[in-house]
């Protein structure tokens, strides 16, 4: 098993499914274990519009490979997220909020180490960052093999991306 | 009731917050906190002395949490102090690495609830909300429960 998906992934023009539903799932546990409710995946309906909010940014890498998780979070799902954390909002121009949504990145990140490590792929999780901003646009230089998911749950809308890259 | 003297180490101020949030819900001992930003930040505030119980992050910058421990343990007298890993590791690899190569106590995973905290960290505590000491067999035993889940 390791070896197949290490053979998947060198050269790959996109994300095998086996890491997008892996990835998928990892986000539905993370975000059920954190408010008590699981998200749904929803249909992304082609939409592609800057975001007003926040991105979590976290890696899951080894010595070959690197996947880079991006949570991007409007700022009404962020704020409602800091009442589920920490029992209060926090103002979303905070760096409590950036300490938060480097925080949720992280506990994702460790979630999808240890079930990407089930079917082949042992990594480990970068320290995380978070950038704030309105109008934020996601680019990808040299165009790698990226997947992106929509999903909405109590707390409201948010966006999973992901590239992955060779580990150099 | 006398105090108790916890490090609290992460490089997130807002899980320090939510252990100290977590720990008071407990009322199982009067806590006062000792905070630390990193592995190295907390050997420094350890080595200030009378720290009694500690919680400590895994990813962190300059020094991980296991490496810190490591650390910890290697001080003389300092083999029985208990080192609750909290963490979002939740490999089983990585429980190993804490528990056997890092000498923590205990492992919690975020998110955790006061629940999660209660029932892993009150076997520490006497009825008078004192540190339990001197617990090698405790540890041992610990070990010995997570190994076997390791295996199984």
């Amino acid at each position: 098993m390791m070896a197949m998906i290490a053979e998947k992934l060198n050269g790959a023009k996109s994300i095998p499914n086996e890491i997008n539903d892996v990835v998928k799932q990892s986000v539905i546990n993370t975000f059920e274990s954190i408010s008590g409710t699981a998200p749904d995946c929803i249909d992304m309906n082609g939409e592609n519009e800057p975001l007003n909010g926040i991105i979590g940014n976290i890696a899951v890498f080894n010595t070959e490979h690197t996947l880079s998780l991006m949570l991007a979070i409007p700022k009404d799902t962020a704020l409602n997220l800091s009442e589920i954390f920490i029992g209060m909002q926090i103002p979303f121009e905070s760096d409590d909020m950036g300490d938060l949504v480097g925080e949720v990145s992280n506990i994702l990140a460790g979630e999808v180490a240890a079930n990407i490590e089930k079917i082949g792929f042992r990594g480990q999780s970068s320290l995380p960052t978070a950038t704030r901003g309105s109008d934020l646009t996601l680019f990808m230089p040299n165009k790698p093999p990226t997947t992106k998911m929509k999903f909405s749950g109590p707390n409201g809308e948010f966006w999973l991306n992901m590239a992955l890259s060779e580990s150099k | 009731m006398s105090k108790v003297k916890a490090l609290v180490v992460d490089d997130s101020k807002i899980m320090r917050s939510a252990v100290k949030r977590a720990l008071d819900q407990l009322m199982i001992a009067d806590f006062e906190y000792i905070e630390a930003m990193d592995g190295q930040d907390a050997l420094e505030k350890f080595d200030e002395g009378g720290i009694e119980i500690m919680f400590v992050d895994w990813n962190m910058p300059k020094m991980t949490g296991v490496e810190f421990s490591q650390e910890i343990r290697k001080k003389e007298g300092m083999q029985h102090i208990p080192i609750i890993m909290v963490t979002a590791e939740k490999s089983m690899g990585k429980v190993d690495k804490a528990l056997n190569e890092g000498g923590a106590n205990e492992y919690i995973t975020k998110p955790f609830t006061a629940d999660k905290m209660s029932s892993t960290i009150s076997r520490y505590f006497d009825d008078e909300g004192k540190v339990k000491t001197g617990g090698e067999e405790d540890g041992e035993e610990k070990k010995s429960f997570f190994k076997s889940i390791l295996k199984s």
